[in-house]
């Protein structure tokens, strides 16, 4: 049994340890000593954040904190400067950003102590209003907190599991969840890194792993090998450069590109399907051009909806064949990329291009499915019904609902709108399903996660300028974590790529 | 239970104990093995196979452990011998060497014994990439591992061949499953370290020879079809090379760059405070560079020279010249002429590792200034040999699907001496563990470099000969040379059973003795003004907080410990022999301390094993069949080998999360931690109105 004393001077000492830097220094202790007996392994974890609520429509959002400096998050957020609140209740406060001391929203906090939390630390909530302003904000202020960071995919799960606080059987179920969870987190990366701001970061990547990949090879060649000197200095000079540009990046309050909320539906299929028609009636406008000739739309066509209240982002895309027309292939590239970004993917088909025989129907999409496109999410539109026979359209309705490794199908026709009810209500719940889902593709978060990323990064270029010239392993150590940084938003980076850069730019022969 | 048979043929002439080894309760022996069954009644616990830098380690630290050993080597006067470049260490392998040393293995004090030029490389780097190294007298080296290994108690040397690994039939239950068995040779488990010598084929010019090394015979090839036929292991190809050697007087030094050692020689062993070398009998080395006449001979002999045309992988970093000035036309490439020993009269010019015919060899060193009237005393040539693919092994270096079968050194795909040495002692460890029915032992990445080295092995495999480096390992900063004692000593004795008591002592002392002095240096608390005048040479700046530890202190650049102790003789004097330890150890804490957090992640995840036996392709989780793929392939242990595998989601890595088995002892500490969270929740809501502000 612990005395009472230490412990309570345990957990102040941590809090105020990382709003301030304390002096009073816990007794010094090697990192390598491995009779290092202290269960220090859950209190010196990282604190970590994430909006646990969906987006869209919502009157209030939930943000969620887990780590030891989740009481910090709380004192500096939410005006408990004496004590903090009864565990598990919830109290109506202002939330402030400890920066600037600006209030943000009214909202409840509660506040969960280690272990009687979802992830067996100590937690808190904020329940804050639902507009994505004050979500932004509140988000951002969380990752000025010391401490704190945003979380990874899964990471609360993981925590919960970790502290015996979740049973096999309902990791199982996470497990779906969380799938769902980074699918629409690579989606939304996806989306921007095919944008400019993609390319920015991959470029600042780029220049990165060189650079880390020539202090490496300084490190690990040098003495024996000649690569001289003049190594160092470019990389001075590109770290240097990075790190301002990376600053600059970070106070441009328009951060370049703007983050395009809402569900991402593309519209896609074969040509002459009536994708655009299909688009034009959505949107209610003749967005897009419609011809009956094969190939008429050959970029993407974009259009914001207000869908039941949900934002929808709606695109219509080139159709899908193989062309010679140099034009019409990059419109099918786009097409293709776009439906790999997309969150939701109507599939339009030409009803005439149904096999006669109704029981092959469901065989025949079920093909057509896979060999157009691979699609996770995506609703079946057998567009241009009116051309079918009364009697099939009947039978083909009843063949194909509810047909298993088929997704919904809907009867439509945008010529005489037949059906156009029935399919708006199905897409209508299958987005709000979407934005119910907690993270999916919610740009506030990606962009408190960037910059959190991109913060780290700036600041471990700093380490490299420290240590340049008394210790190259320290100054290669900044020049890593902003690689691994950086390498949270672009895409892992692993040892071996440092490697082949290094092997492909000096002739290393032991 | 499990036992495992080797058959031994065409043993040498029965060769006596001499009296030059005196052995203790060792044996040297050498004998006709075939038909003999079950030898002199002796049973061994552990076999090793090879007498390279791994077997040697394997067999010494198998022993140690407490196992009965036997190690066969094809010729007892080439056990410890260095098939190539006459040195030991470097940046990245030096790390390695301090490590092995630190688990108390040999080399590290063969390096001492045998070293004739030491010098740190990275001096200026900082000390995370400090890389210890030394060049080698051959037969010194030799010498002290034969005379190490025949003092060792429990442990046996035999002169052979191997001729085959008996196996069981798998168990049906578990196709592919096999266990080693044995009747002539009673033994629980095996350490392959065959080196270059599994199929191995020497290649001079366009001539093809089988050979492990030269003038020596390969091993035996029903030992590669037991791998591959009866086992069903993958196995791969891969070749090295090695240059010709020098006759020393042929060379005109005088056109070479002198290039001295340290003055003061640092021991790679922890145990030893000096090596057997004196400072100033030490050795140069000669740095020379190759001219524009080298590459011409390399392309007009281009066709003569099938190694070089082979597509089989070579090592990136230790390329033969041919590939060298292939790959980098056009440049001046560097070329050392080391000493191969204190009493030899050869030179070792490492970077000419070559294949192409001898007269051409001699046509193309002529081409180098120094060299224009050299001769040469053996030809280079190239080795290209098998390995086995080693994602199938376990952490513990055991073949997955053999039990009590260990593999180490370059039969896993490595390349070097040092990465050897690791691994060997490593299996050797491991198999004598097993053999005496204790449980393997692993080591993390996040603790030591052999834990880098072992984890890449298995978890991701070889596509060329794999080296170490210092960017391999992530948490380099805390991976120092100078602390290898202090993360791996305590474990060895601890937890492994392969190191001596003396040595762990002695760490002991070491480790309280650096706490107190860290603690005594915290306890200095001064304000700015009182350190001006005590260290009036110092600029501290007056802007700085008010009062700094005497740790503080410690990490300004141009503050050294002997500057604080003669400050404050009465509490620091004591800790003077630690003086530079305790300098980095007090640069390096932040860093440290950053590191932790991040490794005790790590090391949380690989507390959770995954069963070998899972089918996972029939996992009833959602997982897309890339991801069972890679699973099934690669076959993890532990789930922070799966989180580091390329491809795997967090999602599958939740989903595995189903079928990990925590280890025993760590569920008791979470059972601890949990209580104490507990009471601390209480005791916090119970005190939360006394809370100090």
């Amino acid at each position: 049994m612990l005395p009472l004393r230490s412990v309570c001077g345990g957990i102040w000492r941590a809090a105020v340890h990382t709003v301030r830097t304390s002096r009073g220094a816990p007794p010094y202790r090697l990192l390598s000593s491995t009779c290092d007996g202290a269960p220090a392994a859950l209190a010196d974890a990282d604190t970590i954040f994430a909006l646990s609520s969906g987006h869209g429509r919502c009157g209030v959002a939930v943000v969620r904190v887990s780590g030891p400096a989740s009481a910090t998050a709380l004192r500096c957020m939410a005006g408990f400067t004496q004590r903090l609140p009864p565990p598990r209740t919830a109290l109506l406060r202002s939330i402030t950003d400890p920066r600037s001391t600006e209030v943000l929203d009214r909202g409840l906090v509660l506040w969960f102590p280690a272990p009687r939390s979802f992830s067996g630390e100590d937690s808190v909530e904020f329940h804050i209003h639902g507009g994505p302003a004050v979500i932004t904000a509140v988000l951002q202020a969380l990752g000025s907190v010391p401490g704190l960071r945003p979380a990874e995919a899964g990471e609360f799960t993981r925590r919960a599991f970790q502290a015996g606080k979740l049973g096999l059987t309902e990791v199982e179920g996470l497990g779906d969840l969380i799938h769902a969870e980074t699918e629409a987190q690579r989606r939304q990366a996806l989306r921007q890194m095919s944008g400019e701001l993609g390319r920015l970061y991959q470029d600042w990547s780029d220049r990165l792993k060189r650079c880390l990949a020539h202090v490496e090879a300084f490190i690990d060649f040098s003495e024996d090998e000649l690569i001289e000197d003049g190594v160092l200095n470019r990389v001075d000079v590109s770290v240097r450069d990075l790190q301002a540009e990376i600053e600059r990046h970070l106070k441009d309050e328009r951060r370049g590109e703007r983050l395009r909320g809402g569900v991402q539906v593309v519209i896609a299929g074969a040509t002459n399907a009536g994708k655009s028609s299909l688009l034009n009636k959505l949107c209610q406008r003749p967005a897009a051009i419609v011809s009956p000739i094969a190939g008429t739309t050959r970029d993407v066509v974009e259009t914001a909806l207000d869908l039941g209240g949900f934002p929808v982002l709606l695109s219509d895309t080139a159709g899908l064949r193989d062309s010679s027309d140099l034009v019409e292939r990059e419109g099918v590239r786009r097409a293709l990329e776009r439906v790999e970004q997309a969150d939701l993917t109507l599939v339009v088909v030409d009803s005439a291009h149904l096999p006669s025989e109704v029981d092959r129907a469901a065989a025949f999409l079920r093909e057509h499915l896979s060999s157009v496109i691979r699609i996770s999410r995506c609703l079946l539109v057998l567009n241009k019904a009116d051309l079918l026979p009364e009697k099939q359209r009947q039978k083909l309705d009843m063949e194909l609902r509810g047909v298993s490794g088929l997704p919904a199908v809907c009867l439509i026709s945008c010529q005489t709108n037949e059906g156009l009810k029935d399919f708006l209500t199905v897409l209508h719940s299958s987005v709000k399903t979407l934005c119910g889902d907690p993270l999916f593709g919610a740009p506030t978060l990606t962009q408190a996660r960037h910059r959190a990323h991109l913060q780290r990064c700036a600041a471990a270029l700093a380490q490299y300028q420290r240590y340049r010239d008394t210790d190259l392993a320290l100054a290669a150590e900044g020049v890593r974590v902003a690689v691994t940084s950086l390498g949270r938003i672009t895409g892992r980076v692993g040892a071996e790529e440092i490697l082949d850069i290094i092997f492909k730019d000096f002739c290393i022969g032991k | 239970m499990n036992q495992l048979i080797l058959i031994c043929n065409k043993w040498q002439d029965y060769f006596p104990i001499t009296d030059r080894f005196q052995p203790l309760s060792s044996w040297l022996l050498c004998f006709d093995f075939f038909g003999c069954v079950d030898w002199m009644g002796h049973q061994y616990d552990v076999i090793v196979v090879g007498g390279g830098h791994a077997g040697t380690e394997a067999a010494a630290a198998a022993a140690r452990v407490g196992a009965e050993t036997l190690l066969i080597t094809q010729k007892i006067h080439t056990i410890g011998a260095l098939s190539c470049n006459p040195s030991l260490g470097g940046v990245g392998k030096g790390q390695l060497v301090k490590e092995v040393d630190a688990l108390d293995g040999l080399c590290g004090r063969a390096g001492d014994w045998a070293g004739i030029h030491f010098s740190i490389l990275n001096r200026r780097k900082g000390p995370a990439v400090w890389g210890p190294r030394a060049q080698l007298d051959r037969q010194r080296y030799r010498d002290f591992i034969q005379s190490e290994l025949l003092s060792t108690p429990r442990l046996t040397v035999l002169e052979g061949s191997v001729e085959e690994l008996l196996v069981t039939e798998p168990n049906p239950e578990e196709p592919g499953h096999h266990r080693v068995t044995g009747i002539r040779l009673g033994t629980q488990s095996v350490v392959l370290t065959t080196g270059t010598f599994l199929s191995g084929s020497l290649f001079v010019g366009q001539t093809t020879s089988p050979g492990g090394r030269i003038g020596d015979a390969p091993s035996s090839p029903g030992l590669s079809h037991t791998l591959r036929e009866r086992l069903g292991l993958r196995t791969g190809r891969l070749r090295t090379g090695t240059p010709p050697r020098i006759v020393k007087d042929s060379v005109d030094l005088s056109l070479a760059k002198l290039h001295l050692p340290d003055s003061h020689p640092t021991p790679f062993s922890f145990l030893n405070t000096h090596t057997h070398c004196k400072p100033e009998e030490q050795l140069p080395c000669y740095l020379t560079f190759t001219t524009p006449g080298v590459e011409r001979v390399v392309r007009e002999s281009l066709q003569l020279n099938c190694h070089i045309q082979q597509d089989t992988k070579g090592p990136r970093y230790c390329p033969s010249i041919e590939s060298r000035v292939l790959r980098f036309p056009g440049r001046s490439h560097q070329v050392w002429l080391e000493p191969e020993g204190v009493t030899s009269d050869l030179l070792y010019p490492q970077g000419l590792s070559m294949t192409m015919p001898p007269d051409i060899q001699l046509r193309l060193i002529r081409e180098i200034p120094p060299m224009r009237r050299a001769e040469i005393h053996t030809p280079g040539y190239g080795v290209q040999y098998d390995f086995v693919c080693p994602t199938q092994l376990s952490p513990a270096l055991q073949v997955k699907s053999t039990q009590g079968l260990f593999l180490a050194g370059q039969i896993n795909g490595t390349t070097g001496y040092e990465e050897a040495a690791a691994q060997g002692l490593w299996a050797g460890a491991n198999a004598a563990r097993w053999a005496l029915s204790m449980p393997t032992v692993t080591l993390s990445r996040t603790e030591s470099y052999i834990g880098v080295l072992i984890d890449d092995l298995v978890s991701r495999g070889v596509t060329e000969p794999y080296r170490m480096f210092t960017s391999r390992a992530e948490f380099r900063t805390s991976l120092r040379p100078d602390n290898a004692d202090l993360r791996l000593t305590p474990k060895g004795f601890e937890e492994v059973g392969c190191v001596s008591s003396v040595r762990y002592q002695e760490s002991l002392r070491v480790r309280n003795s650096l706490q107190d002095a860290l603690t005594a240096l915290q306890a200095l608390f001064l304000s700015t003004s009182s350190w001006k005048k005590k260290l009036p040479s110092v600029p501290i700046s007056e802007t700085k907080s008010t009062l700094l530890t005497g740790l503080d202190l410690l990490q300004y650049n141009d503050v050294t410990f002997e500057m604080l102790a003669s400050a404050f003789p009465e509490s620091l004097s004591s800790y003077m022999e630690f003086a530079q330890r305790l300098k980095i150890e007090a640069v390096y804490k932040p860093h440290c301390d950053l590191n932790k957090k991040e490794i005790e992640r790590i090391q949380r995840e690989e507390n959770m094993s995954l069963p070998q036996d899972i089918d996972y392709f029939s996992l009833p989780v959602s997982l897309s069949d890339e991801v069972r793929e890679i699973l099934d392939r690669v076959r993890p242990s532990t789930l922070g080998a799966a989180t580091r595998l390329e491809g795997i989601t967090p999602a599958a890595v939740v989903n595995l999360l189903n079928y990990v088995r925590v280890t025993e002892k760590k569920k008791e500490t979470h059972r601890n931690q949990r209580h104490q969270e507990a009471q601390r929740d209480e005791e916090l809501c119970a005190n939360s109105a006394s809370l100090p502000q």
